[in-house]
């Protein structure tokens, strides 16, 4: 409870920071507000808690993963030096309020035990994101991109909305606990017909947030279009926040009927899983491949989602946080990039390692860990993932995983084939000290992870 | 390894995906088999009464409407909670009263702020 | 300091010393990595020295516990930093040693970003060290996985004209290979446990320790995995299913046929030092993982599909010689010589006779100096013509005698003249063939073929090259002057390793034959 009041508050305190005339204290005040509320996140430690009239609930897990959104958040707010520089349109002190709201939407979303939280939780979060996606005022692809979404997005929420309401009727309750329960009494055949209608929309309301196939169509021309920085912001923290929603749903109320939605989500899984991948192949842009990359990366997510075995949270927690460090510190370098090349595209990268070896080092590390190679925390992530579905039993779902994992490394290193083998006129690059902290904090932390996972996963 | 899926349990996802499918495209085909196709200038006009159309349907208002509108929704709903408020005041006690005291301060900052923002000035 | 950590963290060493020297330093970069490889190689003996040949278990096992996950209900799985060498492996360290160190020379030539350059290619020699070496599987998987990072880079960067296709084709086929083999990996570790650990932690801990993979009364029973249990996947047993997974995993990297088509293109594209060591060593982990893992893990499997096995092997040495025979690009030419002489170690490897398994083992030694030396001697015109093409030249023998010689002896090497290593190797892979009890004697037979195609090709291009009167393009005459001393330093000692080995195989065979006859008792129970 603690952070979402403490994030409610500092979002107003930030708010009226905009009005002081130096505008230079925004930034160090909501990372240390952002710094206050991950240590505030941890206080119930070991405890297992339930708040606001028993509709949030949380343990360890729950905490952790809020503890990687908050800390995706620090990251990402660390880089934010490229707003404030876009003259009158620009809102800093607005941008960063409202980043402060959507944390308390993600961590509802984390932590929900009411279904009505969760609601809550995912309009927060996604109405923050639409004001970020549209924040390039100027821009006609930023104006698109946001409209998009936010058309989307609703049309999303309305169905996932129906399919609570339709659980409802099903089972007389919106606590996901008394929902386990009622359906624990019944045998699969008994349910009520409503319930299966329910759980299917409430699914696809979900899956679109975390945009798996085929509820995916919007997320390259969001990505796309929104600026860099809000990019990197949802494709981390959404994402997060999507999948501890969804095992929230899975696990806690629905476990029981896995028979029943194993076959749709597998064939959702095995969709996204092709769809991220093979489009990401095509793509020239590479902010655009990085929107199909986290399509395919949610099909990772996904497999551990399905297979739901004893093991699958703690292998949902680490994958999102290897591919939040990831994705960071390589939207990180992308602005730095196309601050230069004022271009998206795989060739502006030509030559980035002759002038500036350490941004692409931190490129390569966090291309690395994105596909899945050994010593970084995605290799360790995919392994954990893997591993759930073997438990499972589902091989031909590890067949589509594995193909896609090979088809993964010919775009991921296409980029690094630009930045290392090609020639280009790239001229060093000027990185702000605090700019370069932050790099080299998350891709040190990328390789630990790789090497010592258990630094994280004793914990849940 | 619990129950096993056969491939038939898939079925019905597929007959799903082959009616669904199956109603666009008949539906696309035979609309666009048996309806008749007659075109002609006149009919691609817009009809407005017989008058020729003039000007863009969409005239742009001020954003500025809009804001105020929807301020006046938001406090207007924001109010709405004080009655039932009002009506339990005693029974509520005084945390209902500081909780009130609190929300009133929130619903204050924000028009503060929206004061400040300069949303209110009509120029 | 254990030796064979060292083995591992000296090179790591040495290119974190590359890697933080100031730029003023780069004229001792290669200096410190022939240092270094010269050390390693220097180690490797010492391994030797104090490795009991009589005893056919691991020796200097080095264990650390390394990560221990909690796996819910079904129980934990630990990850050890688990370190050892037997016969099979000590063999491949030593050709390691060797061919590293014959790089590092051959590297001098490597003039652009020496630094990147020589920190990768020390960062090779300890991720190839730890795949010889790591009894752990997920230590095995980390090394072999890893090691294809600097090879990218070296490939990409330093190497010819086509070098980005061949760079990524190089990184898809391998990538493809090592994820088929972390699919098996993670069904073993799953079915398998510790039975001294989870005795102690009152829970069952699963295990990548191959030492306990490689018993079958350490799987949990009903497990996927357990011998006795009759899982099956898409129609066959999940043990056989599975092998052959593990198989093709390991098949890519040999090469066998039809999984060999990235190494031509890989070793057209990269630079001299890069395919001596792609062809010395690296494919030699295809074979050694061929025996320590697939073979040690499921001998049933491997009993059950020795035919298949058999027929793939003679299929790479017939069709690898055949292309060997068609190509005009001399690298291309040696580049396919190796998928045929790679192609025995398969044929020894499935014959599961002590013939064919000490063959294989020898083999690889012997195939990994002869073909440093080919690719070597390949180098040499290379880097004074920059043309590969056989008929571009004739009649090299007048201006340079000394490479002629060397080129002559290392040819007929190669193409299995006794006296000389390579006769060894093929001989007792067939011979294994002839005897074993797994596969039809018309494998074997057939797979003579690859000795006469080898004769040809080797004697052809000999034939065509060196003798008759000197001819080559317009201006190329001049450039073609005889071998440097510093080429003589790595051509001469190849060549006289080739006929040692030749000569006395022995030396070879006192190292393996414990090991493999005791690795040949889990296939006379079938």
């Amino acid at each position: 409870m603690l952070p979402i009041v403490l994030l409610s508050v500092f979002g107003i305190v930030v708010l009226f920071l905009g009005f002081s005339k130096s505008k230079n204290i925004l930034l160090p005040a909501t990372l240390l507000f952002l710094l206050v509320t991950l240590i505030a996140n941890f206080v119930d430690w070991n405890h297992q808690y339930l708040y606001f009239n028993d509709m949030l609930w949380g343990n360890n897990a729950s905490m952790v993963f809020s503890g990687i959104v908050l800390l995706s958040a620090f990251f990402v707010v660390a880089l934010t030096r490229g707003f404030e520089q876009e003259g009158e349109a620009a809102q800093p002190a607005e941008y960063y309020g409202i980043m402060l709201f959507s944390l308390v939407g993600a961590i509802m979303m984390i932590s929900y035990e009411n279904l009505i939280i969760l609601f809550v939780g995912v309009e927060i979060l996604s109405v923050s994101i639409y004001i970020l996606t549209g924040s390039d005022k100027r821009n006609l692809r930023s104006n698109e991109a946001a409209l998009k979404y936010f058309l989307m997005g609703a049309f999303a929420t309305g169905i996932m909305l129906f399919g609570m309401a339709l659980m409802y009727g099903a089972t007389g309750s919106f606590v996901i606990s008394d929902i386990s329960e009622i359906i624990g009494t019944r045998a699969w055949n008994e349910q009520s017909q409503l319930l299966y209608a329910g759980l299917l929309m409430l699914l696809v309301g979900l899956l679109f947030k975390v945009s798996a196939a085929p509820f995916h169509f919007w997320t390259p021309d969001v990505y796309d279009g929104a600026p860099t920085i809000f990019t990197a912001y949802m494709s981390t923290i959404v994402k997060t926040a999507g999948f501890a929603a969804l095992y929230r749903l899975l696990a806690g109320s629905l476990a029981s009927l896995q028979d029943y939605w194993f076959a749709t989500l597998a064939t959702i899984t095995v969709l996204t899983l092709l769809a991220g991948n093979v489009t990401a192949v095509y793509q020239t842009s590479f902010k655009r491949m990085l929107a199909y990359s986290s399509i395919s990366h949610a099909g990772y997510l996904l497999i551990a989602l399905t297979s739901l075995t004893a093991k699958s949270q703690s292998s949902i927690l680490f994958y999102s946080l290897a591919y939040s460090l990831s994705t960071v510190s390589a939207f990180g370098v992308l602005i730095l990039v196309s601050q230069q090349q004022a271009s998206n595209n795989y060739d502006a990268f030509n030559g980035l390692a002759k002038k500036n070896p350490f941004l692409a080092f931190v490129l390569a590390v966090s291309m690395l860990s994105l596909a899945g190679i050994p010593l970084t925390a995605g290799f360790m992530g995919k392994l954990f993932v893997f591993t759930d579905a073997a438990q499972k039993g589902t091989i031909w779902l590890l067949v589509v995983a594995i193909l896609a994992s090979a088809i993964g490394i010919y775009y991921y290193f296409r980029v690094l084939i630009a930045a290392y083998f090609k020639e280009g006129d790239l001229a060093t690059i000027r990185i702000a000290p605090f700019y370069k902290v932050v790099l080299i904090i998350v891709t040190t932390l990328t390789i630990v992870l790789g090497l010592f996972p258990d630094l994280v996963l004793q914990l849940v | 390894m619990e129950k096993m899926h056969l491939p038939s349990d898939f079925l019905p996802i597929f007959i799903q995906l082959g009616l669904a499918l199956g109603f666009i495209i008949t539906t696309m085909l035979v609309t666009h088999s048996i309806g008749p196709k007659r075109n002609s200038k006149l009919k691609d006009e817009a009809f407005e009464c017989g008058i020729p159309a003039e000007g863009d349907a969409r005239t742009p208002i001020s954003v500025k409407y809009f804001l105020i509108a929807i301020l006046f929704v938001l406090f207007d709903v924001e109010v709405i909670f004080m009655y039932p408020w009002a009506v339990n005041f005693k029974s509520l006690g005084w945390a209902g009263f500081v909780e009130m005291l609190l929300f009133m301060g929130l619903l204050l900052a924000g028009f503060y702020y929206v004061i400040r923002k300069g949303v209110l000035k009509w120029e | 300091m254990n030796l064979l950590s060292l083995l591992i963290f000296l090179p790591l060493f040495g290119a974190a010393l590359v890697l933080f020297l100031p730029a003023s330093q780069t004229k001792y970069f290669k200096w410190i990595t022939l240092g270094f490889c010269a050390v390693e190689l220097l180690a490797a003996a010492v391994v030797y020295h104090y490795f009991d040949l009589s005893n056919p278990s691991f020796q200097f096992v080095e264990q650390t516990d390394w990560i221990t996950l909690s796996l819910g209900s079904l129980g934990a799985v630990s990850i050890d930093y688990l370190l050892g060498i037997d016969g099979i492996s000590l063999p491949l360290v030593l050709l390691t040693g060797v061919v590293m160190l014959v790089g590092a020379v051959s590297s001098w030539q490597i003039t652009s970003r020496q630094r990147a350059y020589f920190s990768l290619y020390l960062l090779l020699t300890a991720s190839i060290m730890g795949c010889f070496l790591a009894l752990d599987f997920f230590l095995f998987f980390l090394f072999f996985e890893f090691m294809l990072l600097p090879m990218y880079f070296l490939i990409g960067l330093w190497g010819g004209p086509r070098r980005e296709y061949a760079a990524i084709k190089f990184f898809l086929y391998t990538l493809l290979g090592s994820v088929l083999i972390l699919v098996v990996m993670i069904a073993l570790y799953l079915s398998a446990f510790d039975p001294y650990s989870s005795l102690n932690a009152q829970t069952i801990v699963h295990t990548f320790d191959l030492r306990y993979l490689a018993d079958g009364h350490n799987y949990l029973p009903n497990s996927l995995l357990n011998g006795l249990s009759a899982h099956q996947i898409m129609g066959l047993d999940a043990r056989l299913f599975l092998f052959l997974v593990l198989f093709a995993g390991f098949a890519i990297k040999l090469p066998v046929v039809p999984f060999h088509t990235w190494l031509p293109d890989a070793h057209v594209e990269a630079p001299t030092p890069v395919s001596v060591v792609l062809a010395g060593v690296l494919l030699k982990i295809g074979g050694y993982g061929f025996i320590r893992i697939a073979y040690n893990i499921f001998p049933d499997a491997a009993a059950e599909y020795a035919t298949l096995l058999g027929i793939l092997g003679m299929v790479s040495i017939v069709y690898g010689g055949f292309n060997a025979l068609a190509q005009s690009d001399l690298k291309k030419m040696i580049a396919y010589s190796s998928v045929s002489h790679m192609g025995f170690v398969l044929l020894g490897v499935a014959s599961l006779t002590p013939e064919g398994l000490n063959g294989a083992v020898y083999q690889m030694v012997s195939h990994g100096v002869l073909s440093a030396m080919l690719f070597v001697v390949t180098g040499v015109l290379y880097d004074r013509t920059q043309n590969r093409q056989i008929e571009a030249y004739r009649g090299l023998a007048k201006p340079m005698p000394a490479y002629t010689t060397l080129t002559a002896i290392c040819f007929f090497a190669s193409l299995g003249l006794p006296g000389f290593s390579g006769f060894v190797g093929e001989l007792f892979t067939l011979m294994g063939g002839f005897q074993s009890e797994f596969m039809p004697k018309w494998i074997a037979t057939a797979s003579t073929l690859g000795i006469v195609l080898a004769a040809a090709y080797f004697l052809w291009t000999l034939q065509r090259m060196f003798f008759g009167p000197l001819w080559t393009q317009k201006g190329v005459e001049s450039l073609l002057a005889d071998l440097t001393p510093r080429e003589k330093i790595m051509l001469l000692p190849l060549a006289a390793l080739t006929l040692v080995l030749g000569l006395f195989p022995h030396f070879i065979f006192d190292i393996t034959s414990a090991t493999i006859t005791e690795f040949l008792k889990k296939f006379s129970l079938n």
